[in-house]
C-alpha cells in the first residue's frame, strides 16, 4: 500500500502526502513573497521637522497628528496602512495634493513648513528618490 | 543532512539580525530638502562629516541666493547700472564661466541670465501665486535678450554689457553643491555615500555589496515610476513641472521658462538625465535636463546629443514616454502601465 513506509532507513523517504505538503508550502511562501514584497508594504511613518526626526508612528492605526514648523501647524493623518498631509499652512498645498502615501519609500514634503513624511517598511525599493 | 538543515537556518537567522552601518541625515537647505546617506563609517564620524557638508551648503546658498541679499544680487545690482566693474569672488567667476560654456552649448536654452523673466513669473519666491501675466512686458524682456556672454569678468571684477542681465543660478547651484559634497566626502576618506539635494543625487561607492539604488519620481503620483542603480561617481537630475508651479484657469505654469518665448514650458512633465563620473557630474546633472525639457518634442533627442547626454528619460504624459536606448537598459519600471508606453530613441 502506497501510504505505508517501505524503507527502514534512518531518514524515512517522504511519501506522496509529504511531498504534497512540501510543495504547497513552498508555493504559498512564493505567493506571499510575491504579493507582500512586490507591493513594498509600509509599516511605519517617519516624520521629520527640519533636520530632526520628531516621531515614528505605527501605520496600523487611525490617528491625527500635529507638527509645528516655521509657518505653523501641519496636520497629518494615519489611516490603517497609509498616511498623508491633511492641512498645512503653506500657500501652494503641494504636500496636501500629494495625497495618500501607502508604500515604503514614499515621501511627502511640506518644504515651506520644513516637515517631511516618509513611509518605512521592511524593504525600501530604493535608497533615495530623484525628483 | 541534519548539519545542512542547521546551517540553513543559521544563515537565515544571521540575515535577520545584521545591522547596517548606515547613517542618514536630512536637512532643509537651498530652499529644499537635503539627504545625506553615509555607509560604513561610525555614527560619530558620519554625523561630523554630514554637518560639515550641510554647513558648506548653507554657505553656498547664502552666497548664491537669487533674491535675498547675496553675492549674486550684488552682481545683479551692478549689471543693471551698466559697465561699472564690481568685485567678484574667484569661485563665482568660475561658475559664471562654466554656466556660460553650457549656455552656449545648449544654444541658449539653458540661460541663467534671465533672472528678470523668472522674477516676472513669480518664481523668485519660496511659494508661488498665479502671476499677473503681462504679455507686453514678457515680449520686452525677451527682446532685450540677456545672455551669459554679456557678462565680462576680468581682474577679479565683473560687469555686463547688457543691463537687462540678471543672474539666477537656480538651475546650476544645486549641481555645483553636489560636486563640492563629493570633494568633501573624498577628502574625508569616505568611500560610500549618497547625497541628494532637492532630488538631484550623486553617488560615491556602493550600499554595502550592492550599488546605490535611486527611485525616479512619477510626475503625477506620489510613487516612484522606475528605479535604477547609480554607480559610483554617477549623478542623476530631473527637471519637472510638478515641484515649482502655479495653476491659472486650468493651465499649469511651471518654473522652467523658455528664454526664446519668455513663457513657461508646457507639454512635458519631466526630463531625467544620468551623468557619468567627471569632475562636474553634479553640475551637468542639474543643467543638462533643462535644455532637453525646453526643446520641442522632436528636437529633444538632438539636444541630448548636443549636451553629450547618453542616458535620458522624457515623460510627456502617462502615455507618452521617450527613453534613450542606453537609459532603457538601466531602468527597472515599477509602473507597468507606463512601461508599455515607452518609445526608445537612438
Amino acid at each position: 500500500m502506497w501510504w505505508k513506509r517501505t524503507s527502514d532507513s534512518r531518514y524515512p523517504k517522504p511519501l506522496a502526502g509529504d511531498w504534497f505538503v512540501i510543495v504547497t508550502s513552498c508555493l504559498m511562501v512564493l505567493m506571499l513573497l510575491n504579493s507582500l514584497w512586490s507591493h513594498q508594504p509600509a509599516n511605519r511613518l517617519e516624520v521629520r521637522q527640519g533636520d530632526q526626526i520628531v516621531g515614528v508612528y505605527d501605520l496600523n492605526q487611525v490617528r491625527s497628528l500635529s507638527f509645528r514648523g516655521p509657518l505653523g501647524i501641519s496636520e497629518v493623518v494615519i489611516q490603517q496602512g497609509k498616511a498623508r498631509f491633511k492641512h498645512s499652512p503653506c500657500s501652494n498645498q503641494y504636500c496636501v495634493h500629494q495625497g495618500w502615501l501607502s508604500k515604503a519609500g514614499q515621501l511627502s514634503i511640506c518644504l515651506p513648513n520644513h516637515i517631511s513624511l516618509e513611509l518605512l517598511g521592511a524593504q525600501k525599493p530604493y535608497d533615495s528618490l530623484n525628483y | 543532512m541534519r548539519a545542512l538543515i542547521i546551517i540553513f537556518f543559521g544563515l537565515l537567522l544571521a540575515g535577520c539580525s545584521r545591522e547596517e552601518p548606515i547613517y542618514h541625515m536630512q536637512s532643509f537647505v537651498f530652499g529644499t530638502m537635503v539627504d545625506i546617506t553615509i555607509y560604513g563609517e561610525s555614527e560619530e564620524d558620519a554625523q561630523a562629516i554630514s554637518n560639515d557638508i550641510i554647513r558648506q551648503f548653507q554657505d553656498l546658498h547664502n552666497r548664491l541666493h537669487s533674491w535675498r541679499p547675496s553675492e549674486v544680487t550684488a552682481l545683479n545690482h551692478a549689471y543693471k547700472r551698466g559697465k561699472v566693474p564690481t568685485r567678484i569672488s574667484a569661485d563665482v567667476a568660475d561658475m559664471i564661466a562654466e554656466a556660460t560654456d553650457l549656455s552656449i552649448k545648449s544654444k541658449g536654452l539653458f540661460n541663467p541670465a534671465i533672472g528678470e523673466l523668472i522674477h516676472h513669473w513669480g518664481f523668485q519666491k519660496d511659494e508661488f501665486k498665479p502671476a499677473k501675466i503681462d504679455p507686453k512686458r514678457i515680449a520686452d524682456l525677451v527682446k532685450a535678450d540677456p545672455q551669459m556672454v554679456d557678462i565680462v569678468v576680468e581682474n577679479g571684477k565683473s560687469y555686463s554689457t547688457n543691463p537687462t542681465v540678471q543672474l539666477d543660478l537656480g538651475g546650476y547651484a544645486k549641481g555645483y553643491a553636489l560636486d563640492q559634497a563629493l570633494l568633501i566626502l573624498r577628502r574625508q576618506g569616505v568611500r560610500n555615500a549618497l547625497v541628494n539635494i532637492g532630488g538631484n543625487i550623486i553617488a560615491l561607492g556602493q550600499h554595502g555589496t550592492q550599488p546605490w539604488r535611486v527611485g525616479i519620481q512619477h510626475p503625477r503620483k506620489p510613487d516612484a515610476i522606475a528605479t535604477l542603480d547609480l554607480p559610483s561617481g554617477w549623478a542623476i537630475g530631473t527637471s519637472g513641472d510638478y515641484q515649482r508651479y502655479f495653476e491659472l484657469k486650468g493651465t499649469r505654469y511651471c518654473h522652467i521658462i523658455n528664454p526664446a518665448t519668455g513663457y513657461p514650458v508646457q507639454g512635458v512633465q519631466s526630463v531625467t538625465v544620468l551623468i557619468s563620473p567627471q569632475p562636474n557630474a553634479g553640475v551637468l546633472s542639474d543643467v543638462t535636463s533643462k535644455p532637453i525639457f525646453i526643446s520641442q518634442p522632436d528636437a529633444r533627442a538632438a539636444m541630448a546629443k548636443q549636451m553629450e547626454v547618453k542616458d535620458y528619460l522624457v515623460i510627456e504624459s502617462d502615455t507618452k514616454i521617450l527613453a534613450s536606448a542606453s537609459m532603457t537598459k538601466r531602468l527597472n519600471w515599477l509602473d507597468k502601465q507606463a512601461e508599455k508606453h515607452v518609445v526608445e530613441t537612438h
